[in-house]
């Protein structure tokens, strides 16, 4: 397998372009800020299906971890009724270990996530929309509400949006601190000012959601490149990259490399060139032990297990792993993967909401049998156990957090298994059996 | 069942403690109710609000008693167990007295790549407490925190639910700490994109006091 992002030295930005102050009302504006939406709302070219339709061709799928198809997405919203109110919600609850590209969206470039969102809710006839930010952001909410504000003055954002008929309210919630609201389905009972607890599905968010009524659920990122596809049109954003998850990705690369950081390239960068190239290569010359390439509830990859592997769904798939969020943790030779693993666990366990058993109970267990290893307190039997207990818990739960807990443990112990055996007491039981077979 | 009731594995918390806000104190002014009206108007129902509302409780109170809850409870007229449900769901919502000052210190698995847990102990060591708990003075609260969502800038800290320290050296904070015993808290400080490194001079941003772009962390001690 090649790399499919082309010629990916001569990429230019488009989601974080090099602009000064673009996070400025004024410069977006100088710089093609709030076009697409004019044209969109303004010209005949444009109506809401031609809208859906154009990101349908586009191919742009959902930056938030699952991948979904963000077009079709937007289909599965029943008909607009005046009666019934309908909603969309931008999740910035970023919270998967590893993640930290939507921050700097936020930071640098809001005006672009209003903008997207609008031209949602135009395409799925909106008039308000949920902007959930998680609470730690604190600083990024205030810098978002003051740029919204402004956007309001000028008329992008309220009542009557550029002299059309249409009209749309955007709301920045404030989260306080929970990984679970990431989740859609917890995202919006966090809304309505319930406990954070995930819902059951079907049925899905676009039959009932925020207080049961129709609602779209998308990503920061996602929104945020909806205005290019729009402007520049579709078969350019489907031309960037890998073709089956095409456009421009914010890889968020960290741990042991010499220049960590949130970068823009085209989806379906070598895994190699991100490290060796982009980022700088390995601190202090170390050789590479394992790579996380999708935030912490995907499974990690040896190093040997990525040559050739590009950031999209289907080669990662093949290498025995997922794109998640494309938030990249890379480890040098010097990692304990067990601790590695005792932290993971400690966080699903910190992180798991309550609402089902296998979840609740199993994440505990799953940290206290993987510090008892840690601590060179484990049996040999604790890692065939830590197994079994992933499979209980795997698809047994309203939402897939107990999924996230089990995959890492997992795949850490099944590639990494002579670390954790290392660390554990040999085995009691003479293993020398001679077998007659064979 | 009743061995349980007596020795519970986790001690049940006291349902009736004293109240710590005086009755007195206990009271949203008008521009903060106004504030309330405002915040309730953006949604179909006034719970949706309630997080905000928590919000602006814990900065009014510091934390968030019994006593605090019922306010906000009383204020959306939802049911006082819901305003408690969500309160003690969120990790940012304190439940209890905390520091002036509270570090939120990320531990999570970038950071501890990176030397969070370094620099988690030597804030213990400096400030003589363990994690969770909060200095003799009441000026300091330590705690371990899960992602923050700046795993670029590892590692880093978060303070009292508001600015983040960045690219944290043990200098960091000894400079961190001095400049909070005067009352100076931290400014926000804009991190800029490694690719806006050649392209923009790395500052992206003109109208922040401080920027700083990502460094590379010196090899930690206590993870290998």
């Amino acid at each position: 397998m090649a790399s499919k992002a082309g010629d990916w030295r001569n990429y230019e930005r488009v989601l974080l372009p090099p602009v000064k102050d673009l996070h400025r009302l004024d410069v977006f504006e100088n710089h093609g800020g709030y076009d697409a939406l004019r044209q969109a709302l303004t010209t005949e070219k444009w109506n809401p299906s031609s809208v859906t339709e154009e990101v349908k061709k586009s191919g742009l799928r959902g930056r938030g971890g699952a991948g979904f198809p963000t077009g079709l997405k937007w289909t599965f919203m029943p008909p607009a009724n005046p009666d019934i109110p309908r909603f969309i919600c931008c999740n910035a609850d970023e919270s998967e270990p590893g993640t930290f590209k939507d921050r700097q969206v936020m930071e640098y470039n809001p005006h672009r996530i209003f903008e997207g969102m609008i031209l949602a809710g135009y395409a799925m006839t909106i008039k308000t929309a949920y902007l959930y930010v998680r609470g730690e952001y604190a600083d990024w909410i205030t810098h978002m509400e003051r740029e919204l504000e402004k956007a309001y003055a000028k008329g992008y954002v309220g009542k009557n949006i550029m002299g059309s008929d249409f009209s749309m309210d955007i709301v920045i919630h404030k989260g306080a601190g929970a990984y679970i609201c990431g989740e859609e389905s917890s995202l919006m009972n966090s809304l309505e000012g319930k406990r954070a607890y995930p819902r059951i599905k079907p049925p899905f968010p676009a039959q009932k959601g925020i207080w049961n009524y129709p609602t779209t659920i998308n990503n920061v990122e996602t929104f945020a490149h909806v205005p290019l596809i729009l402007s520049r049109g579709a078969d350019w954003f489907s031309s960037i990259g890998a073709p089956s998850s095409p456009g421009p990705v914010l890889y968020g690369i960290s741990g042991h490399v010499n220049r960590p950081g949130v970068y823009e390239y085209p989806s379906g960068m070598l895994i190699s060139d991100l490290i060796d190239h982009v980022a700088g290569g390995m601190r202090g010359g170390k050789k590479l032990k394992a790579v996380v390439p999708g935030g912490s509830s995907v499974p990690v990859l040896r190093a040997d297990m990525i040559d050739g592997v590009a950031m999209d769904p289907d080669s990662l798939r093949e290498a025995g792993s997922m794109l998640g969020t494309a938030g990249m943790l890379v480890m040098d030779e010097d990692t304990d993967m067990v601790s590695f693993l005792r932290r993971i666990t400690r966080f699903y366990h910190h992180e798991s909401c309550g609402q089902c058993t296998p979840c609740r109970e199993g994440t505990g267990w799953l940290e206290n049998i993987v510090t008892r290893i840690d601590e060179g307190e484990g049996n040999m039997k604790d890692l065939d156990l830590l197994i079994d207990l992933c499979s209980q818990m795997e698809g047994r739960t309203v939402c897939a957090l107990a999924d996230a807990a089990a995959w890492p443990v997992r795949h850490t112990i099944t590639r990494f298994r002579e670390e954790f055996e290392a660390k554990c007491r040999p085995s009691l039981v003479a293993t020398h059996v001679e077998s007659a077979a064979v | 069942m009743t061995d349980f009731i007596k020795n519970p594995v986790v001690p049940l918390p006291d349902r009736m403690p004293d109240p710590v806000v005086a009755k007195d104190d206990l009271f949203f002014t008008e521009d903060e109710k106004k504030q309330i009206a405002t915040w309730v108007s953006r949604y179909p129902t006034a719970d949706g609000a309630v997080m905000r509302v928590l919000w602006l409780a814990q900065e009014k109170f510091g934390f968030l008693p019994p006593e605090a809850v019922q306010l906000v409870a009383d204020t959306l007229d939802m049911p006082y167990a819901k305003v408690y449900g969500v309160a003690t769901f969120y990790t940012q919502y304190f439940k209890e007295k905390k520091g002036t000052y509270v570090f939120d210190v990320c531990t999570c698995f970038s950071c501890q790549m990176c030397g969070g847990y370094d620099m988690l102990h030597y804030l213990e060591d400096k400030l003589s407490i363990h994690a969770g708990d909060t200095t003799e003075d009441g000026l300091f609260t330590v705690q371990e925190a899960e992602c923050l969502g700046a795993c670029g800038s590892a590692p880093m800290l978060q303070v009292t639910n508001g600015p983040y320290v960045h690219n944290l050296t043990r200098e960091k904070i000894d400079a961190l700490i001095d400049a909070l015993r005067e009352g100076n808290m931290p400014q926000f400080e804009s991190v800029t994109l490694p690719q806006d490194e050649n392209e923009l001079g790395g500052n992206r941003r003109t109208d922040v006091a401080r920027t700083t772009t990502y460094t590379t962390p010196p090899v930690s001690e206590t993870v290998k």
